[in-house]
């Protein structure tokens, strides 16, 4: 019986084969298919809560998000109170503790997230209500905790101390200060003090101000009939009271006068973060919407845009540059960024601009539209199959008041697009006479030849205009060698130097929250050994012994070169000015730098082997305060090291740094030295 | 209370299976006359099709002097074919908006191709043309090789632990073919010649060794038509397909290793030996699996991660294949955690389970996450193209998308504890240490 309709089937297609194809060339894609996105059923409850039902039956799956018609306000010294309130809501109600509530969502095989401006669910539909109610007690009864409160601010504490370190960080924070404005909601910065300065009480004014059923959307989506649906919207939130709302005024940004250059000066930055960006008159459903992102997906959409194929596959500036154009309901946005070689900042720049000048001035040519508008289709199609996106279409359709059909005629509408609209559109949004060109990296290196984009200005790290970083001049009369004796006679002097016979020094080095223990000893002259071990294992030994030298990372032995045994020679002395002074290194001054905020004398030093680095002496002290080191490594670029040293302690006469920070870019290592021990009688013998 | 409660619960919860098995998956299976089995899932909700292959070859099928072949072919077959020029298979992909990827396993390799369903067409192409007359020439041959060497050592030699598939397996297969893990051995690739290569296409890229799934937003009618089209002319393999025919013998006792590695914490890795994929134990294992691992209420997580905080990661994976399984716990040591001290630990979960049968509630919670996680599976038409073409080539049911959740509704609290006891027992286990390269000079 199973034969036989294997059988029929198996002739049909046969018969039919009538169709013939041409396998030698790409079939051509059908008609643009009519996208099917279900119209959601709508309710109003009597506190205002607005419910949208967007049935789909694929699934006996059943999803929910409370999101509030919120852009956000101004925050001012409390930057950061909405991130952290929609972070504590899931932390626990008045009945149930974190752990019993992630339980008790976990029992019903569902999920829950939260975040300043919404609520969401997902379960299955038999396990729905009970999810429900769950929502429900969060939104209503969550437990605010103090104790939970002050672990997300920890958290949130550490990320914003990280992201000091993260010139792409800095940039984002800095671009958004410029471009909107320091006093709009979208131009604030959450910093250590804004976040210090929240109180349970703000976070609870936050949610009693902003969550209110009459400002707010709850859209189910999923195998849920709309009445039933409603029910159980009036079951969880029907008893939630209205409030009243708070009117948003946001302040319109504008534009530059004129395009500028701001300048974030970052002296350790091997690469410039370049972002060219300016606030759009784009808006959701805006009638040049869809001819704009076909526009900007040209520009700088991927790894097919132009911005890509100029700065990273034609020039190698780069290892990607990209274009993004975002549609807001307060105030639109464009940005063209990447992050480029130091020395090819000016070059970036210009690219980013011919590129921008480009799409203004000439017509795009139709291979390259239409494959676009069919990789935008394609994409838009494939994003259906996700039924959020049906929720998040029909939360726009509500929230932006576009036409009810926009989201299903947009492919039509995409079709429409032609050469001259998107001209048109890059006509609108790209005014390159009138841009912030903002760049984090570092100034001395960078600056010069930015002057021709427009007037140059300077800010920190939290978007505050400072002063022109001042080129400090080091005193003509100071040689490399009479700098070496000041630093010689600051650490302790010739004298006191060559009484010390061994130090020794034992401390932790922190690595992204791991502590190792660190242990460094001398015996002078020329022994070291330096290792760094997490409990009994040594991941990294180095030393010289009488004459030998070794170097093992795990228990690996490397390598021992020229330069290697250079690095160590150094590292078996407490100056090595003294040894620079006596073979033949090369010294050279090249400037003042700050480190830390104070001046600091930059010294270039060649060692015989001919390996650069810059070692910076504190210029009123003379103490060693940084040094720096760049590396080709294979397959990762020019890697720089910096060390940077502090917490100097006088020993029988001679100066220590007993806080090191090793810093590898993406990663750092603090080092502390607790117990620093000079002229215990130590012997070559004890250096194991 | 309690037991109204519990009664509450089981009643949701053989609601959900009902409403699950109203949403069955319904699709429509053939044969082509060179062999092809098809498989097709039409689904209207969203403009999108998933176009797949699965080719019944994997690391098992492999000669033992020319492992690493059946992976290698993932990456082979994406140079071309004698239509689609070098480099340009995947160009047409995103061009078209869609999204490719591929993957191979112990037993089978699996093409995809998602792409708006207006671009059904595309697919078909692409996917006829791989089969009908891929390019093996040895320009693509070098490239690849290239590429797999990277990826080896990107996903073994230079992830912490990443070897340790390649470890256990060498130490729970001594006779079948599982004891090699797909990446294979860069030797036996250096070693191939072209004919070689050649040889193997010829053998398992046959439209006989393949089912080609189709789910999504298409006209069967029409579908029907153009695969008949494009894939008809294809000629039946004419070699023979072998497949190992060989039992493992049991493991004999219980055999422990030392694995060196560019880690920084510690790590125990236990294997124990299992039935193959399918049967009723399998079903119980996988519950079992749920109970140790399946979230942060989980056993493993909240004993060894959270309570003891022995483990910074802890977790079981089961391992089940056509012919064997294997069921692996492992955990990552915390920062100064002796690794004996985290492995009896382990032990003290697995004991447990072996000695006390399951609680209600807990099993309950267990069986309803299941149950969310099969049903969700279904989601996507990758999802369902793929399941389909799954059940298919290894029950010959690719129907059991629709009962599947049957089987594990069998399951009992009694089933879960029968496999604990027959299984994960000493003598029946590899026990994998990952130190750190550099072993402590002190005790």
């Amino acid at each position: 019986m199973k034969k036989l309709i294997y059988f029929n089937l198996m002739m049909l297609p046969l018969f039919g084969m009538a169709q013939s194809i041409d396998r030698t060339k790409a079939p051509a894609p059908g008609k643009a298919p009519l996208i099917q996105v279900g119209s959601p059923v709508k309710f109003t409850l009597a506190n205002g809560l607005q419910i949208f039902v967007v049935k789909n039956t694929k699934l006996p799956q059943v999803s929910a998000t409370l999101a509030f018609d919120y852009d956000g306000f101004a925050e001012g010294d409390k930057a950061g109170v909405a991130e952290i309130a929609g972070q504590l809501l899931k932390r626990g109600t008045v009945s149930k503790s974190k752990a019993e509530l992630d339980e008790a969502i976990e029992f019903l095989g569902g999920g829950m997230s939260t975040s300043s401006g919404s609520a969401s669910i997902s379960s299955l539909k038999a396990n729905f209500p009970a999810l429900m109610t769950l929502l429900a007690e969060v939104v209503l009864h969550p437990a605010l905790a103090t104790s939970e409160l002050e672990k997300i601010r920890k958290q949130t504490l550490s990320g914003i101390e990280s992201n000091k370190d993260d010139a792409n960080a800095i940039s984002g924070n800095v671009v958004k200060k410029l471009v909107y404005g320091a006093t709009h909601p979208y131009g604030e910065m959450m910093t250590t003090k804004t976040v210090n300065n929240i109180s349970i009480n703000d976070v609870k004014s936050f949610l009693g101000t902003y969550w209110k059923p009459n400002a707010a959307y709850l859209v189910f989506v999923g195998d849920i009939e709309p009445a039933y649906a409603k029910t159980l919207a009036e079951k969880s939130f029907g008893a939630w009271a209205k409030g009243n709302i708070v009117k948003q005024n946001f302040p319109k940004p504008n534009l530059p006068n004129s395009t500028y250059v701001a300048i974030v000066d970052r002296p350790s930055s091997v690469q410039s973060v370049v972002t060219i960006a300016s606030t759009v008159d784009l808006y959701p459903g805006s009638e040049n919407a869809i001819s704009g992102s076909v526009m900007n997906n040209i520009l700088g959409g991927g790894f097919s845009g132009r911005l890509f194929s100029n700065l990273r596959e034609k020039h190698a500036f780069t290892y990607g540059a990209y274009s993004s154009l975002t549609p807001s309901r307060q105030v639109g946005f464009f940005q063209a960024d990447a992050s480029v070689r130091n020395d090819k900042t000016d070059s970036s720049v210009q690219e980013l601009l011919h590129e921008i000048n480009i799409m203004r001035n000439e017509k795009v040519g139709d291979t390259e539209l239409s494959r676009m508008k069919n990789y935008l289709s394609g994409s838009f199609a494939r994003s259906l199959e996700n039924p959020a996106t049906i929720a998040d279409f029909a939360l726009k359709v509500a929230q932006f008041h576009l036409p009810a059909d926009y989201y299903q005629k947009y492919l039509t509408n995409l079709a429409l697009v032609d050469a001259v609209k998107v001209q048109a559109a890059a006509k609108s949004f790209l005014n390159p006479s009138k841009m912030h060109i903002i760049i984090v990296g570092n100034a001395k290196q960078i600056a010069k030849g930015l002057e021709k984009y427009g007037p140059i200005s300077y800010y920190d790290l939290e978007g505050n205009k400072v002063a022109a970083p001042t080129e400090v001049k080091t005193d003509a009369s100071l040689t490399p060698e009479v700098l070496m004796q000041k630093v010689i006679n600051a650490v302790g002097g010739k004298e006191a130097l060559s009484k010390v016979t061994d130090v020794q020094m034992k401390g932790t080095a922190s690595i992204q929250g791991q502590s190792l223990t660190m242990n460094k000893t001398l015996i002078l002259p020329g022994n070291v050994s330096a290792s760094m071990s997490m409990g009994t294992m040594a991941l990294m030994k180095q030393m010289v012994v009488d004459g030998k030298y070794s170097v093992s990372q795990q228990g690996q032995q490397m390598p021992i070169t020229d330069d290697v045994k250079e690095g160590l020679d150094e590292d078996a002395t407490i100056a090595p000015e003294q040894l620079f002074l006596s073979k033949s290194y090369g010294l050279k001054i090249v400037g003042i730098e700050k480190v830390d905020g104070k001046d600091a004398i930059d010294v270039e030093v060649t060692t015989p082997s001919k390996k650069v680095s810059h070692r910076f002496y504190d210029a009123s002290t003379y103490l060693l305060v940084k040094t720096s080191k760049s590396e080709e490594v294979p397959g990762r670029g020019t890697v720089t090291q910096q060390e940077f040293y502090n917490g100097y302690q006088v020993v029988n006469g001679i100066q220590l740094a007993s806080e090191l920070i090793i810093d590898l870019g993406p990663m750092k290592i603090n080092v502390k030295y607790s117990d620093i021990k000079m002229n215990q009688g130590l012997k070559t013998s004890d250096l194991k | 209370m309690r037991l109204k409660f519990l009664m509450a619960m089981v009643s949701v919860f053989s609601i959900s299976i009902a409403q699950a098995q109203t949403h069955a998956i319904q699709f429509e299976k053939y044969t082509l006359p060179n062999g092809l089995k098809v498989i097709l899932h039409e689904d209207h909700s969203a403009p999108v099709v998933a176009v797949t292959t699965l080719y019944h070859v994997g690391s098992k099928n492999e000669d033992t002097a020319r492992t690493g072949f059946a992976h290698f072919f993932e990456h082979l077959l994406f140079e071309g074919s004698e239509n689609i020029k070098r480099g340009e298979f995947d160009k047409y992909i995103t061009n078209a908006g869609g999204a490719l990827n591929a993957n191979t396993s112990q037993d089978r390799t699996f093409y995809y191709e998602l792409l708006p369903s207006n671009q059904v067409d595309l697919g078909l192409w692409l996917e006829s043309e791989r089969m009908m007359h891929a390019k093996i020439e040895q320009i693509g041959v070098n490239t690849q090789r290239e590429v797999v060497k990277e990826e080896k050592r990107q996903r073994m030699d230079n992830r912490p632990y990443g070897s340790f598939l390649t470890e256990v397996l060498k130490r729970s297969f001594k006779v079948h073919p599982y004891q090699w893990a797909p990446i294979g051995s860069m030797d036996h690739l250096n070693a191939a010649k072209l004919e070689e290569f050649i040889h193997f296409y010829k053998t398992f890229y046959v439209p006989n060794n393949c089912v080609l799934s189709i789910a999504g937003d298409f006209n069967k009618a029409d579908l029907k038509n153009k695969i008949a089209a494009y894939f008809g002319p294809i000629k039946k393999g004419e070699n023979p397909i072998p497949r190992p025919t060989i039992k493992e013998p049991a493991l004999g006792g219980e055999v422990r290793d030392v694995i060196q590695d560019n880690i920084q914490l510690p790590g125990v890795f236990q294997a124990y030996r299992a039935p193959k994929q399918g049967g009723d134990e399998y079903y119980a294992f996988n519950v079992l699996s749920t109970i140790l691992s399946g979230g942060e209420s989980s056993r493993m997580t909240k004993t060894l991660v959270d309570k003891k905080q022995q483990a910074v990661a802890a977790q079981s994976a089961p391992f089940f294949n056509e012919d064997e399984g294997l069921f692996i716990t492992l955990a990552i040591a915390n920062m100064g955690v002796k690794i004996e001290a985290l492995e009896s630990s382990m032990d003290s979960v697995i004991s447990d389970l072996k000695n006390n049968i399951v609680g209600e509630r807990e099993f309950q919670k267990v069986k309803n996450q299941i149950t969310t996680q099969l049903v969700t599976g279904n989601a996507t038409m990758a999802g369902i193209a793929e399941s389909l073409a799954n059940n298919e080539v290894y029950f010959g049911d690719a129907n059991l998308i629709n009962t599947e959740l049957d089987k594990y509704n069998k399951v009992t609290r009694q089933d879960v504890l029968n496999v604990a006891k027959k299984y994960l027992n000493k003598d029946n286990r590899v026990v994998l240490y990952y130190v750190p390269k550099e072993k402590p000079t002190t005790k």
